[in-house]
């Protein structure tokens, strides 16, 4: 049960001694609630009530790291069942699948195309995050040199698929001293495969069809000395892995420790990309740690890279649109530019009233990091030399004739700025409220 | 060893809307669709029977297609000029709902008239048997001028109307009050907002199984996560039994994602975006299916190869275990 | 049907009327008059009539109590006759005694028990000093020094280089005898403000100021020290705002060029203004004036002491200084003795100034134990959420709308205001109270606030704040900002134009009060005891002295509680400087204050957010939060 700021605050020592870095225990104890501090940054808190305390705080699903010559990938530490509860932690990591039955040459290409993807998106650099190599040769060797293969053209994470032990261990050992996730065990094979994990410090995937089928496992692989998991729920068809995802999901954040590790989904094995790319996009709304695709082609990739990363965005932050020059009624070189913050209720504000008008009108929406044109301005994000600087950024000046650019009403201050900041521009002063927009720009601009 | 499933028992339901009218009920329709009644969370068959499956609606327009993308047009290919045979084409394709969403212009290029609005509709309802959404351009006076004749003239057939926006729904609503048709009203994403048009809305004696609800989301990489997220969270509310969110969710992946750059522009941009027509499709088809995982009833779509792709998809969700 | 005989007090014949007539119906047929603001609704209270005995069965008893109830009282458009009944129709002045919901501010007054002397930083002592000699060669001032311990066994003071120039003439013209004031000071020695001869002392006033500098308003308390009484009282604009209305526009002014020692120059010319006024009427000097204490919002103490202020816009949201240390008269400017003692006192952050840390003193939230909401309401809306355990705080910026600015027709609480309204729920006639009983000149805060609710009530608005253009009522016209309603014509009104409110104005008051009540939640749920746990509300700032609690709940600005709770305390913010002047103990307890007080910054996450857009609808979007406006709407 989740403690309030108040009852956190009567088992600290309430000094406000200032050291924890709040000004005041209760400061403190609020953010101990929300989670975004830790018990530690008190110097006097009671053993008592560390005690107390502790238990609110442990992750409930455990951290697992996949790690590779160049890069690491994590899943875990999710602590809500919606994101807007609180946020999404660690980006599922995309693996794009190889299989020991094609020959190396195609391997080396496609891991080495999925590795060198990159794709810009407003930013950030979206990547994809490891290789997955299946075994189904049933040959070790073949499978090692498989592995050997892909290596050679990635630094990414690996993750080793195959219920053979005998193909697992030579899987990773031509991978040895990184940290694949060794894909799967199962109540067949866990015992050996736990022994190869161990000598390898590397986790362990653990199938099962059902829920008892995954606890019972991962309580005796825990038993026998393996502490990271990935849950792989067998069942791939959308509605019975969706229940089962959310179940593993719902357990864990009770506290049961035999599920609370992240999961893994294989869109991988549908054998077409329009199927798996629906299959992705379920398994990065709903739960999965990690996400193996089979195909790998940029229209199919960048989808699929841009859900994740709206996903877990962060919902705490103001909703925003992004900054940019949104042309309204299909507008010409000689309509007039209006300008706005990206606060998502603000843009929609204008914007609706401009759309409503008729009349066609650009709108430079600069990035406040969401907040209101009044809220910006107060806090120095919406001055002369933000609006000029997205103006130049958005090429507004190639884009109209007239130069005629209008500031909302409440920041009519700023208009003297923006002059000298945009020469050759001629700034207006434009209503203060959205709603007087269509009459100012029928009657002031027309 | 043997697992106790968390099971949500909500108090709440979903309020369960039917579109379209039968002859035997006062329209024309040879089909309805019915959505909603939900009391769990989207595809959680192991708590309680998920009564009606998401549908799935494609959108035509009677007027300019301009700004619609290449991809699109070349898909449907010449019934865009005609609407009868776009919405005899939408049938064959497979949708539950035809939406027909009428700008400012017709496809000369003039103001629309309520006559040639009328006769529009009236033509799609002969050239289909499916229920229908019909929408104005989103300009208050120009919505009102167009859809109370269409609204008069089309009594009984339990038609959606909009769209109802928190400063312009009196007079729509009024509209579909005396004449049995529906509404859905848009709110810009946000809980509370649509909240309260729903508010409103029943304020004037519109029915709550009447009305449907789009909390309007944003394209895939523009904004989806706000629409995802207000989606969950009016459904969590309306399962907790807040009724003025129990309404059934309409929104349009369509829309927004062909009106992103990704989709709707091929010439000048990154190769690593990849391929122009697959990724349009994609963009619609992600937008759409991660939608219907937060909770959408009724997803419109643009393109026709999505339709199949979202189709399999809700499908397989509509299964509990596999076959 | 039965038929009832229903007697009125005043009327000499009983009326014969079938069961189930309406009281009011019954008091027509007999030509009495009962006043029905509310167009016979049974929402404002003001037709309610005292049943004196017979049977009648009451619909609604929305606006009594209880005891109401059980003294006879009755709604006559909501009470219908069941037997031969006897009534009384009151007069109008009495029920609106009854109705509670009016809260007027009550005037300061002296701590029980309070003693001036030792209570106060302030001391004058009478010294008879030993006159030098040649055997004894100490310098005046160690002479002073010494008879000041010896009288009081203070071992050091601080002075300034004037009085020591001024020391020795005034120790020689007195014979050696003298009155000494000087400040005790806090943790620190003495300074000395003046040195009088005792002859002249003892007729001559001591006197200090209780200083609100509010970005509208500025307001002095001028206080006689020697009883602890207050004497004079004055407000006025603040001259900055010439120079922006609001704490941003002076805080970007202050940092460009010579702006901040203008605003400086502005704020110190209007307080002395006020105090020459105040002295010529007093018939005092201003070397009287030996303390001041100030309390003002974190921008408005940083300008007054020119202090730059540009830290406090920009994220992290710092203020420079929020305990400031005492300063002499002299490095202020404010006229008074340039030896006297300034004491600004501390604020909590760069959105919660000392007017808070003030206010909650005054408020006396920090003497009990009852879960406690305060709230000053200004151009921001400062918040305070405790008790003598714990408080949090936070500032909502409201903007000025309930302080008349940003709405077409809004003014202040002056003559010719309108202060009160009530609307007919079938015609949409408004009835009118002005401040003066004038013609109306405009609306204040709280006929905005009455105005709106009554709108709202009677379907002239719908809950998101529309104005109903279907109505057929000319007061609901399109005018250049969209749908209006006009509340005054041109011809009743003084000035030739209709007063009118817009849908703008609407909307800037909606915002305003859902920002405050988004206020509210965010704290409560912050640190996680709901808002109903409060026992009281406490509020302050710049409502003028009056605000109808029932119409603030049924518009959301204030949570729906009974109104009992809530407590009306005029300008907390200038009472509190007023007890730090004149009490030391309350100086430190203020300083606690601000120690102890948790600032929220409510841009930290969305909450603020969703809670604001909950509350931008009337009363909420959530109208189970507010149960007494659901049954009024009914």
């Amino acid at each position: 049960m989740a403690l309030s700021g108040i009852q956190i605050y009567k088992m600290l020592p309430q000094t406000n001694c200032k050291e924890c870095g709040f000004p005041t225990c209760l400061a403190f104890s609020m953010k101990l609630a929300a989670k975004q501090v830790e018990l530690d940054d008190c110097p006097y808190v009671t053993e008592e009530s560390k005690e107390q305390l502790a238990e609110s705080s442990a992750p409930p699903i455990r951290l697992v790291t996949l790690a590779g010559p160049d890069r690491e990938t994590a899943a875990g530490n999710e602590v809500v069942l919606f994101r807007h509860e609180k946020k999404f932690f660690n980006r599922p990591g995309v693996f794009v699948r190889v299989v020991d039955t094609e020959d190396t040459a195609a391997i080396t290409e496609k891991v080495a195309a999925a590795s060198a993807y990159t794709v810009d998106y407003v930013g950030i650099d979206l990547n994809l995050d490891g290789i997955a190599v299946e075994g189904a040769s049933g040959d070790p060797a073949a499978f090692a040199a498989a592995v050997g293969a892909a290596r050679e053209a990635t630094g990414l994470p690996f993750m080793l698929v195959s219920d053979d032990p005998a193909v697992m261990e030579a899987g990773w050992k031509a991978v040895e001293g990184e940290k694949p996730l060794l894909m799967g065990a199962n109540s067949s094979n866990w015992e050996a495969m736990v022994d190869l994990a161990k000598q390898a410090e590397a986790p362990l995937g653990v199938v099962g069809e059902t829920l008892e089928e995954l606890a019972e496992l991962t309580q005796k692989i825990q038993e026998a000395g393996v502490e990271d998991m990935v849950l792989q729920p067998a069942p791939t068809a959308m509605g019975a892995s969706l229940a089962m995802q959310t179940q593993i999901r719902r357990l864990a954040l009770k506290n049961f420790r035999p599920l609370g590790y992240p999961t893994v989904a294989f869109a991988s094995d549908s054998g077409d990309p329009a199927k798996e790319a629906t299959l992705a996009a379920h398994a990065i709304c709903k739960y999965a740690g990690f996400v193996v695709v089979d195909s790998f082609a940029p229209e199919f990739v960048y989808p699929i890279l841009v859900l994740r990363e709206n996903i877990y965005t962060d919902p705490q932050k103001p909703i925003q649109v992004l900054p940019a020059v949104y042309e309204i009624n299909d507008p010409k070189p000689s309509d007039p530019v209006l300008v706005t913050t990206n606060f998502s209720i603000t843009y929609f504000s204008v914007a609706n009233e401009v759309e409503g008008s008729g009349l066609p009108a650009w709108l430079v929406v600069t990035d406040a990091e969401g907040m209101s044109v009044l809220t910006a301005w107060a806090a120095g994000k919406f001055d002369a030399e933000v609006i000029a600087k997205a103006v130049k950024e958005f090429g507004v000046g190639d884009k109209v004739e007239k130069k005629v650019i209008v500031l909302p009403g409440h920041t009519a201050v700023l208009s003297g700025e923006l002059e000298e900041e945009l020469p050759g521009w001629d700034v207006k002063v434009g209503p203060r409220e959205a709603v007087d927009l269509p009459g100012y720009l029928k009657t002031v601009l027309a | 060893m043997s697992i106790e499933i968390p099971v949500d028992k909500w108090p709440g339901t979903v309020n369960t809307v039917t579109l379209g009218a039968t002859e035997a009920d006062g329209g024309t329709r040879a089909k309805v669709v019915t959505i909603g009644g939900e009391q769990s969370l989207p595809f959680m068959h192991f708590e309680t029977e998920m009564p009606h499956s998401p549908v799935i609606a494609l959108e035509m327009t009677p007027s300019r297609t301009d700004d619609w993308s290449q991809i699109l047009l070349d898909a449907w290919g010449d019934v865009v000029e005609d609407p009868a045979r776009w919405a005899a084409a939408i049938e064959a394709a497979g949708a539950d709902v035809i939406v027909v969403t009428f700008g400012l212009t017709d496809p000369a290029g003039d103001p629309i008239t309520p006559d040639y609005a009328v006769s529009t509709v009236k033509a799609v309802l002969e050239a289909s048997g499916l229920p229908l959404v019909v929408l104005g351009p989103g300009q208050a006076d120009v919505d009102n001028e167009l859809i109370v004749p269409v609204a008069d003239s089309t009594k009984g057939e339990r038609l959606v109307l909009g769209l109802c926006e928190d400063g312009n729904y009196r007079t729509i609503v009024a509209s579909a009050m005396a004449n049995d048709h529906l509404v859905v009203g848009r709110t810009p994403m946000d809980v509370n907002l649509a909240k309260q048009l729903n508010i409103l809305m029943t304020d004037m004696g519109l029915p709550l199984d009447r009305i449907v609800m789009d909390p309007t989301t944003g394209g895939l990489g523009y904004g989806i996560e706000y629409g995802y997220s207000v989606m969950e969270r009016l459904r969590l509310a309306a399962l907790q039994g807040d009724a003025m969110t129990q309404l059934p969710m309409l929104v349009t992946p369509g829309y927004e994602a062909w009106r992103t750059k990704e989709a709707k522009v091929g010439e000048g941009v990154p190769e690593t975006w990849g391929d122009w027509a697959d990724r349009g499709v994609h963009w619609e088809t992600l937008t759409a299916v991660s939608l219907v995982e937060a909770g959408a009833d009724v997803v419109v779509l643009r393109h026709p190869e999505s339709l199949k792709r979202v189709r399999e998809a809700i499908d397989e969700l509509m299964t509990a275990a596999p076959a | 049907m039965a038929e009832y005989n229903v007697r009125f007090a005043s009327h000499p014949e009983p009326i014969g009327v079938p069961a189930g007539t309406l009281l009011v119906d019954a008091a027509r047929e007999a030509s009495i008059e009962v006043q029905q603001p509310c167009g016979g609704q049974g929402r404002c209270g003001r037709c309610a009539v005292q049943v004196d005995s017979g049977a009648v069965r009451r619909r609604s008893v929305l606006r009594l109590s209880p005891a109401d109830v059980e003294a006879g009282f009755a709604l006559a458009c909501q009470t219908v006759v069941e037997g031969d009944v006897s009534i009384t129709v009151p007069p109008p002045e009495v029920i609106e005694r009854r109705l509670v919901t009016d809260h007027i501010a009550p005037e300061a007054a002296l701590p029980d028990g309070y003693d001036a002397a030792e209570s106060q930083s302030i001391r004058r002592v009478e010294l008879q000093l030993t006159p030098p000699s040649m055997d004894d060669q100490t310098d005046d001032w160690g002479r002073l020094c010494t008879a000041l311990r010896q009288a009081t066994g203070i071992e050091h003071m601080e002075t300034s280089l004037e009085q020591i120039r001024g020391l020795g003439p005034i120790l020689r013209n007195s014979d050696w005898h003298v009155a000494l004031t000087f400040d005790r000071g806090r943790n620190g020695s003495p300074r000395l403000i003046r040195v009088q001869p005792a002859a002249e002392a003892l007729e001559a006033p001591l006197c200090g100021l209780a200083i609100d500098v509010g970005t509208t308003t500025v307001s002095v308390w001028l206080v006689d020290l020697l009883t602890g009484n207050v004497t004079r009282q004055a407000s006025q604009y603040n001259q900055q705002i010439a120079r922006g209305e609001d704490v941003i526009s002076r805080i970007i002014y202050a940092s460009k060029g010579d702006g901040g020692s203008e605003l400086r120059d502005l704020v110190v010319g209007t307080i002395n203004e006020m105090v020459d006024t105040m002295c010529a009427r007093a018939k005092i000097e201003p070397a009287d004036i030996v303390k001041a204490t100030v309390s003002g919002n974190s921008t408005m103490m940083h300008l007054l002491l020119g202090i730059p202020p540009e830290s406090i816009r920009l994220e992290p949201f710092i203020t420079p200084i929020n305990h400031l240390p005492r300063v002499p008269a002299s490095e202020v400017g404010i006229a008074m003795n340039r030896d006297g003692v300034v004491d600004p006192l501390p604020g909590v952050a760069s959105y919660v100034g000392a007017d808070i840390t003030a206010g909650v003193f005054a408020s006396g939230l920090r003497e009990s134990p009852d879960t406690t909401l305060f709230i000053d309401v200004g151009t921001n809306g400062e918040i305070v959420f405790g008790s003598s355990e714990w408080m949090v705080t936070c500032a909502c910026s409201a903007g000025p709308a309930f302080e008349g600015a940003g709405v077409i027709h809004g003014m202040r609480a002056n003559t010719g205001a309108i202060e009160e309204v009530w609307i007919d729920g079938s015609t949409h006639e408004p009835s009118l109270r002005v401040i003066g009983n004038a013609a109306p000149r405009g609306i204040c805060g709280s006929g905005l606030i009455a105005l709106i609710a009554e709108m709202f009530l009677t379907g002239v608005l719908d809950k998101a704040g529309n104005i109903n253009q279907t109505l057929e009522t000319p007061r609901v016209r399109r005018g250049l900002h969209g749908a209006e309603y006009v509340v005054a014509w041109a011809e009743e009104a003084e000035g030739n134009e209709d007063i009118v409110i817009t849908r703008v104005d609407i909307d800037n008051l909606l915002r305003a009060k859902a920002a405050i009540y988004a206020g509210f939640k965010v704290l409560a749920d912050r640190v996680g005891v709901p808002l109903e746990m409060a026992e009281h509300v406490l509020i302050g700032g710049s409502f003028g002295k009056y605000i109808n609690v029932e119409k603030a709940i049924d518009i959301g600005l204030l949570p729906d509680m009974a109104w009992d709770r809530f407590e009306f305390l005029g300008n907390t913010s200038v009472k509190g400087a007023y007890l730090a002047l004149i009490d030391q103990a309350v100086r430190d307890e203020i300083a606690s204050i601000a120690s102890d007080m948790t600032y929220i910054e409510l841009s930290a996450d969305n909450s603020f957010y969703e809670a604001f857009t909950s509350a931008l609808f009337l009363p909420h979007t959530d109208l189970s939060l507010f149960p007494s406006v659901e049954a009024a709407m009914t």
